[in-house]
C-alpha cells in the first residue's frame, strides 16, 4: 500500500475503488469490488482471468461504455464519464461498419477530430499503410479475412489518436496462426505509435508475448489477484525457460 | 456458345417443347380448350385485348395502368406508414413488447377476409381497393422494419459511441444503415403481397384492372383471357421487383451484388 500514493501521481489510467454490480437487492450480482489499479503512460497491460471475473466490465468502464456503481476512473488526468473521451476501442468481433469500406471505417475513427478533409485522407492513407492493407482500402469489411478486419479495426481506433487503447480479446475469434501473426503486428504498431494499452485476453501465452505487465483478476474473492511486471526483452521467445516459468506462475494463480 | 448461353438455350428449348406439346394436345382433343386454352388462343386473346379490349374498349393497357396505379398507391402508403412507425417501435423495447401481439395478429388475418368489412366502411370505390393493398403490404413491411432496427449489432452502436457519436446521431449514423438491408428485404416482400391481393381487391365494384379482367373473363368462360391477365401480372411483378433489386444494389452496395462492386 505504501507505494500507491506515488503510483497515483504517475498514473495515466487510474481506477479508484471501482465497484460494479448489475441488478438490485436480492437480484444484485456483484462483478467488481474495490478495484484499485494504476497504469502508467505507454504501458502495455494485459488483464487475464476466468470468464465472469469482470475483465470486460473493467475495460468497458475505462472506455466509458459502462458506468461503475462506485468509485471513479481517471484517464489522462480527467475523470471518465462516457465514451468518446479519447479511449480508442477494439472489440472482440471487429465491429467494423459493414456499409463503409476499409478506408471509410478508418475515416470514421477521426470524425470527431479537428483535422481538415485532406488531412483526414492523409491520415487514413498512413494508417492503411501502417497496418499493411493499402490494397484493400476500397473493399467492404465482408470482403476481408478475419485478420484483415481486426487490423482495420486497430487502424480505426488509432485514427482518433486516442489517449489510451482499450482492446477486448481482439484476437479471440481468430485462428492460431493468424493470431500469432497479429500479436507480432500489434507489437510492431505499438513500437511506432506508443500508446497506453489495456488488453483483455483469455490466453496466458498472448499476455506474456505482448505485455509489460499482467494483471490477474479473480472472482473469489473479487479483485486483483496478481500483478506481474514482465521485463523479458521483446520479441519474446515463446519457448524460453523464463517464459514458461511465468506461464506456470500465472496458471497456478488462475487455478487457485 | 459459352456456359451461360448454353443454359439459356436449354431453358428455352424445354419451354418451347412444352408449349408445342400443349398446343398439340388441345388441337387433338386431349385437353379441353376451355380448361387449357392453347398457346395460340392465348396469343390471339392478347392481340384482341390490346386492340379491342375486354370488355370492349377497355384494352389491356388500361387494365395495366389501373392496377399499377392502385398497387402503387397502396404500397407507397403502407411503406410511408410502416417505416417511421417500425423505426420507433423497434427502438423502444416497451413499445415493441406491447405491439408485438397486435402485429402478429394483424399479419395473420388474410387481407381478403377483410373485404366485406372494408366495403361496409369505405364503400366499393377506389379507396377500398387501395386500403386492402395497403393493409396487406403494411404488416409485412412493419415486421421487417422492426426486426431490422431491433437487431442492430450492439457492438456497432458501441463502436460509434466510442468515436463520439451520441443521442439522435446514432439513429442516423448507425441504426439506419445497419437496418437498411432488412428494410429493403421487407419492401420487396411487401410488393409481392401487393400483387397477391390485387385480384381479390379488384373483385368488387370495378371492371377495370387486371384483377377485374380475370374475374370478368371467368364469368364468360374466357380462360385464355384469364391466362393473359395472370401472365401480365407476373411480368409486371417481375419488372418492378428487378427494378427494386437494382435500386437496392445502388443504395445498399455492401450487402448485395458484392461481385459487381469488386468487378
Amino acid at each position: 500500500m505504501s507505494d500507491s500514493a506515488t503510483n497515483t501521481e504517475t498514473a495515466y489510467i487510474d481506477f479508484r475503488n471501482i465497484g460494479k454490480q448489475f441488478g438490485f437487492g436480492d437480484e444484485a450480482f456483484v462483478v467488481l469490488e474495490g478495484i484499485n489499479l494504476s497504469i502508467t503512460k505507454n504501458e502495455f497491460v494485459s488483464i487475464v482471468g476466468r470468464s465472469g471475473c469482470g475483465k470486460t466490465t473493467l475495460l468497458n468502464i475505462a472506455g466509458g461504455l459502462v458506468a461503475p456503481s462506485s468509485g471513479e476512473t481517471i484517464v489522462a488526468g480527467h475523470p471518465v464519464n462516457g465514451p468518446g473521451q479519447g479511449q480508442g476501442f477494439v472489440f472482440q468481433q471487429h465491429a467494423l461498419f459493414p456499409w463503409l469500406t476499409a478506408a471509410g471505417n478508418i475515416e470514421f475513427g477521426c470524425r470527431s477530430s479537428n483535422l481538415t478533409k485532406p488531412q483526414k485522407k492523409d491520415l487514413v492513407k498512413q494508417l492503411l499503410d501502417l497496418v499493411g492493407l493499402s490494397r484493400v482500402a476500397d473493399n467492404y469489411p465482408r470482403e476481408l479475412s478475419g485478420g484483415m478486419q481486426q487490423r482495420i479495426a486497430i487502424a480505426r481506433a488509432l485514427a482518433m489518436d486516442p489517449e489510451i487503447l482499450v482492446m477486448d480479446e481482439p484476437f479471440g475469434a481468430l485462428d492460431e496462426l493468424t493470431r500469432i501473426e497479429l500479436q507480432d503486428e500489434l507489437l510492431r504498431i505499438w513500437e511506432v505509435q506508443k500508446k497506453t494499452v489495456m488488453f483483455v485476453t483469455h490466453s496466458i501465452n498472448e499476455a506474456l508475448v505482448l505485455s509489460d505487465r499482467i494483471i490477474v483478476l479473480a472472482p473469489h474473492p473479487l479483485g486483483v489477484h496478481m500483478d506481474l511486471k514482465i521485463t523479458m526483452p521483446r520479441p519474446r521467445d515463446r519457448t524460453d525457460p523464463e517464459f514458461n516459468a511465468l506461464y506456470k506462475k500465472i496458471w497456478v494463480g488462475l487455478s487457485s | 456458345m459459352n456456359e451461360l448461353h448454353r443454359r439459356y438455350f436449354y431453358t428455352a428449348a424445354v419451354f418451347i417443347s412444352l408449349l408445342l406439346a400443349w398446343e398439340y394436345a388441345t388441337g387433338n382433343g386431349y385437353l379441353k380448350p376451355y380448361r387449357f386454352p392453347a398457346p395460340s388462343q392465348i396469343a390471339k386473346a392478347f392481340v384482341e385485348l390490346s386492340n379491342v379490349g375486354f370488355p370492349r374498349d377497355l384494352t389491356i393497357w388500361i387494365h395495366v395502368q389501373t392496377t399499377v396505379g392502385r398497387i402503387a398507391q397502396g404500397y407507397v402508403a403502407a411503406i410511408l406508414l410502416a417505416i417511421p412507425l417500425g423505426y420507433v417501435i423497434g427502438r423502444v423495447p416497451v413499445l415493441e413488447k406491447l405491439t408485438n401481439p397486435l402485429i402478429v395478429f394483424g399479419r395473420s388475418i388474410a387481407t381478403l377476409s377483410l373485404l366485406p368489412l372494408v366495403i361496409v366502411w369505405f364503400g366499393t370505390g377506389e379507396l377500398t381497393k387501395v386500403i386492402l393493398i395497403a393493409y396487406g403490404c403494411f404488416w409485412t413491411m412493419i415486421s421487417n422494419v422492426i426486426a431490422g432496427v431491433k437487431y442492430v449489432d450492439k457492438d456497432l452502436i458501441n463502436a460509434a459511441r466510442v468515436f463520439g457519436v451520441k443521442g439522435i446521431g446514432l439513429y442516423w449514423t448507425v441504426i439506419l444503415p445497419a437496418a437498411l438491408p432488412r428494410i429493403f428485404a421487407g419492401a420487396r416482400m411487401a410488393l409481392g403481397v401487393g400483387f397477391m391481393v390485387i385480384v381479390g381487391a379488384e373483385m368488387i365494384g370495378t371492371i377495370e384492372g387486371l384483377g377485374a379482367l380475370i374475374m370478368e373473363a371467368r364469368t364468360f368462360y374466357r380462360s385464355e383471357v384469364t391466362i393473359v391477365g395472370m401472365l401480365i401480372i407476373g411480368v409486371i411483378g417481375f419488372l418492378i421487383s428487378s427494378g427494386l433489386g437494382r435500386l437496392e444494389k445502388y443504395l445498399v452496395p455492401w450487402d448485395t451484388g458484392l461481385d459487381e462492386v469488386r468487378r
